[in-house]
């Protein structure tokens, strides 16, 4: 991910760095809040739900584990907005 | 281009019940079905409207990018398409994530509805008659 300077910095390099372990569990949703790995879930909706309800409107990570990051690929004229915009 | 709905994500609502803070009304949005795209993508305005935070960020090529993928804001909302008529049930999604891209309303609408939601229906193209229609 670089040293780009955004919101969810720390989820996403705790990401990176528990990727290893996590790649056993490839497919499923991982939620992560700071620094710490809280769980893996089965489906998208059970990880954000936990994320609420363990951390209300604070941020955190709820990202699908993937082994080779999947690139979105969209064939229209569209700006995106990059985070570095936002951090 | 179809009507559809942005709401917040029904977990998110959930908590926001939960701690008697009030729901941000649904946005009203306009949205174009692309088979071109692998994911949905909102306008950020939309986004703030609804007074989200991003819960993650993805990897995006367009053609403004060139080769090297943009990292996008990815935010969970609810998007609901409504049936066709009130006899027809809406297509509902209470918990889908979709990404940030902007300069959609500048070409008439605020989405894209990509092939994450697509993957779900059954949408047939009559260039005849210059209509779609989808079915779920």
């Amino acid at each position: 991910m670089g040293n780009i300077a955004m919101a969810l910095e720390r989820e996403l390099a705790a990401y990176e760095a528990n990727l290893e372990t996590l790649k056993a569990q490839e497919g499923k949703f991982v939620l992560i809040k700071g620094d710490d790995v809280i769980d893996v879930f089965t489906s998208y909706e059970d990880a954000i739900k936990e994320g609420y309800q363990k951390f209300g409107l604070e941020p955190f990570l709820v990202r699908q584990i993937r082994a080779l990051e999947q690139v979105h690929f969209i064939t229209r004229f569209i700006e995106p907005r990059p985070v570095e915009a936002t951090a | 281009m179809l009507n559809a709905m942005v709401v917040v994500s029904a977990p998110r609502q959930a908590w926001l019940t939960q701690a008697k803070q009030p729901t941000p009304a649904a946005v009203k949005i306009r949205a174009l079905v692309d088979t071109g795209a692998s994911g949905t993508c909102i306008d950020p305005a939309v986004m703030a409207q609804l007074g989200l935070t991003p819960t993650n960020v993805a990897p995006m090529l367009t053609p403004t990018t060139g080769a090297t993928p943009v990292l996008v804001e990815q935010f969970d909302v609810g998007l609901v398409i409504p049936g066709s008529s009130a006899k027809h049930a809406p297509l509902a999604f209470p918990t889908i994530p979709v990404m940030a891209s902007a300069l959609f309303a500048a070409q008439g609408f605020h989405a894209l509805i990509g092939r994450d939601i697509l993957r779900h229906c059954i949408l047939n193209y009559n260039g005849d008659f210059g209509y779609f229609s989808l079915g779920y």
